[in-house]
């Protein structure tokens, strides 16, 4: 069927809107980033869809996501004002949102204040990885690396965010 | 290795990969003919495993309705119901249902309408189109005429039926005029539809 194989963006938008949103909180931190970086993602979809050759969807997908996340990272950059993620811990800790407090793991606060000191290269694998459940390879197609490049960017981001939350042994 | 120098026999990116079931043929072996005898890997595997598991319980946070605009399904609600729906749909359409109200409460709907249009009552066909009889005991002529009038009595009888129903413990919010209407429709034009008056011998023109 065709329609299977070009969704139409509001099939995108069910089916992947969570993990979508799920990667941009991970990466940026807060809920109205995630939902600008959400937004932008949906309406590049929107506007990629007409171009879009069947293959990998998923790896369309997320290369769009990533590529959409960088782009307001380097946009933020660009604005003084607006200090990047990285720097941006107090913001974090002062408005969490409604589902972190329901939730209230003071743990997955900590891991999430540890990924938003992570680098970007090693944060967007290891959220791509372990957030949004993607394979190595899906992640190398998304990233645009290989997939060895892949495997060490997730071993060592994930060594690097052990060693700031000092897990214990 | 990766150079991190975290496990000392630098097994660290395998052991990663292992856990994450990436590792090639060959590297497999090796990492797990290692692991059943070193103890400084093993203890570097549980701390890489908690690790991983700490990033993968993290909670699944829900995508604000807002940025979904109009985003609700209509037909394939239908079909759920019915259990026709195809797997991908399925899945996609649950997990939708977990997070919209609207979506649930359109669902309850057409759950109740369903409902509804399924306990109408059966009612014994009329003597001349009872295939059970014997053929010469059917008057063809007759039969023809009494059948145009049918659709009136169906109409009729679907219509009270639907209005009992809709008096009863009524299912919430359910549109039964319209529902009504697409029920006549369909017992217009087919003459198979199950719905077939007790009482409609007044009507023959």
């Amino acid at each position: 069927m065709v329609s299977e194989l070009v969704p139409n963006w509001e099939d995108v938008a069910r089916r992947y809107g969570r993990k979508i949103y799920n990667f941009a909180y991970r990466l940026t931190g807060n809920p109205d980033d995630a939902s600008d970086l959400v937004q932008e993602v949906l309406l590049r979809v929107r506007r990629g869809l007409a171009s879009y050759t069947p293959g990998s969807f998923e790896g369309w997908l997320w290369r769009i996501t990533r590529n959409a996340f960088l782009d307001s990272v380097r946009r933020k950059q660009r604005r003084p004002t607006s200090p990047l993620p990285d720097d941006d811990r107090a913001t974090l800790g002062s408005s969490p949102s409604p589902d972190e407090v329901l939730a209230s793991v003071r743990l997955s606060d900590d891991i999430q204040a540890a990924l938003l000191k992570l680098p970007i290269d090693f944060r967007e694998c290891v959220v791509l990885c372990d957030v949004v459940g993607l394979t190595y390879e899906e992640i190398a197609t998304a990233v645009d690396v290989p997939v060895g490049t892949v495997r060490s960017r997730i071993h060592r981001g994930r060594k690097v965010l052990r060693d700031m939350l000092t897990w214990p042994v | 290795m990766a150079g991190l120098n975290e496990s000392p026999c630098g097994l660290g990116e395998l052991i990663t990969a292992y856990l994450d079931g990436e590792l090639l043929a060959g590297e497999l072996d090796r990492v797990v003919r290692h692991l059943s005898d070193c103890r400084d890997c093993i203890a570097e595997f549980r701390r890489c495993q908690e690790m991983r598991t700490a990033l993968r319980t993290l909670p699944r946070l829900e995508i604000p309705e807002s940025l979904l605009p109009s985003l609700h399904y209509g037909p394939e609600l239908s079909a759920y119901l019915d259990g026709e729906l195809a797997t991908v749909e399925l899945k996609a359409i649950s997990s939708h249902l977990e997070a919209c109200r609207e979506c649930r409460s359109e669902l309850h709907e057409l759950d109740s309408a369903r409902t509804a249009i399924r306990s109408l009552p059966r009612i014994e066909p009329p003597a001349f189109l009872d295939a059970r009889r014997r053929p010469d005991d059917l008057k063809p002529n007759r039969g023809v005429r009494r059948y145009a009038g049918l659709t009136a009595g169906i109409a009729a009888a679907a219509v009270i039926a639907l209005g009992v129903i809709s008096t009863g413990p009524a299912p919430r919010q359910v549109d039964v005029a319209n529902f009504a209407d697409r029920h006549l429709a369909r017992a217009s034009v087919e003459a198979g539809f199950t719905v077939i008056p007790a009482v409609s011998t007044g009507n023959t023109p």
